[in-house]
């Protein structure tokens, strides 16, 4: 696969670049390497297969639309600037701020719904969102989250996103 | 392909072609399986392409909370768009851009802070241990410990660039350079020759070194 690359420096069929090292044997002793001094730590691993509780092929998922810290423009000196992001699936928009102090935000059009903070696939936090859409909870996310929206007929959940 | 030309006798066991322990093939076929309800797929999807994602993360150097987050949360939206991935045979390149987006995010907002900790000073070596490492244990293995250590200084002490892209190379098993591409948005075609410049860098200091 790495001969479908011709550059400056052919390698043969058998891996020896032309200077005579073997790039493979090589490649093969950091993966080595990496294995023992830099693997992926075991609670990481499980978390990723406890992770499979989060698929819902029935939810729609709200895609982040707007993210404050890629698409706005900082302010020079500020600290502490909340976080702004917005969330879309079709007609609805969820737009979230989160601060150290906790998350706010709303559903637009405004409407009443059940929202749980998910931080992972064991921790739900409900929240309700009142008949303007407006909702906000005083437990600031930390790490991943998603919000997992019931309004009108449907589930609606965020995309995964760290705070 | 050379198999067998691995002198250490303690890890052949790792898978050795590129697109090893989940044949890249069987991708598009376990994320189905997945969709279809089958834990056992998604476990076999974990095992073989989380040291990829890992991979991307370590190669952007980040400190051990926000890697462990990006870590997290790659994983956490892999399983909410399963069923929607367009192309399910790609999915490691799927996420090793996930991953890379998330990075670059974490990195921007890094620098937009100034927090004054730098992720590189942060950045160290797994103190878990598993069980190759407590092999190494063994004083049998002390001088393969010493190696590999050299090896990895050498290693870390790589320019920016060569050391991102074998960080994401020696993932395992190896990711395909399509994955690659994803993980570090450079051209497919760039791959191999950077691939080779590199490796011959850190032979070169190895060599300096007297190492190996």
């Amino acid at each position: 696969m790495h001969d479908e690359a011709t550059g400056e420096e052919p390698v043969g069929e058998d891996g020896f670049a032309d200077d005579g090292f073997d790039v493979e044997l090589l490649e093969e002793e950091l993966r080595q390497a990496a294995a023992i001094l830099d693997p992926v730590p075991p609670q990481l691993r499980q978390i990723a297969v406890e992770a499979y509780a989060l698929h819902d092929l029935d939810a729609r998922i709200a895609e982040l639309t707007f993210d404050s810290v890629v698409d706005a423009i900082p302010v020079r000196g500020a600290t502490d600037v909340p976080r702004m992001l917005t969330f879309r699936a079709g007609e609805v928009t969820v737009d979230v701020e989160v601060t150290a102090q906790g998350l706010m935000g709303q559903v637009l059009p405004p409407q009443q719904a059940r929202i749980e903070v998910l931080g992972g696939p064991q921790t739900a936090t409900p929240v309700m969102a009142d008949d303007m859409g407006r909702f906000s909870s005083d437990a600031p996310p930390s790490g991943p989250f998603a919000l997992r929206l019931r309004t009108g007929g449907e589930i609606v959940v965020t995309e995964w996103l760290r705070a | 392909m050379r198999v067998g030309t691995v002198p250490s006798a303690a890890y052949d066991d790792l898978p050795y072609t590129r697109g090893g322990a989940v044949d890249r093939a069987d991708v598009g076929a376990l994320v189905q399986s997945a969709v279809d309800g089958d834990a056992a797929a998604w476990k076999a999807l974990v095992e073989g392409l989380s040291p990829l994602v890992w991979s991307v993360v370590r190669a952007h150097r980040l400190n051990d909370a926000d890697g462990h987050e990006v870590y997290q949360t790659v994983w956490f939206r892999f399983a909410q768009h399963l069923g929607r991935i367009r192309e399910p045979e790609k999915a490691g390149s799927w996420l090793a851009s996930t991953a890379r987006h998330e990075c670059l995010k974490v990195l921007k907002s890094l620098r937009r802070l100034t927090v004054t900790s730098d992720p590189q000073l942060l950045d160290r070596v797994s103190e878990d241990r598993t069980p190759e490492q407590s092999l190494l244990d063994s004083e049998e293995a002390a001088a393969e410990t010493e190696r590999i250590r050299w090896m990895w200084q050498e290693f870390e002490e790589l320019g920016d660039r060569c050391r991102q892209l074998l960080r994401v190379l020696m993932a395992s098993p190896p990711p395909s350079y399509q994955e690659v591409s994803a993980a570090l948005g450079i051209a497919v075609g760039s791959i191999g020759p950077l691939r080779q410049r590199c490796l011959r860098r850190l032979r070169a200091r190895l060599d300096a070194r007297g190492a190996l």
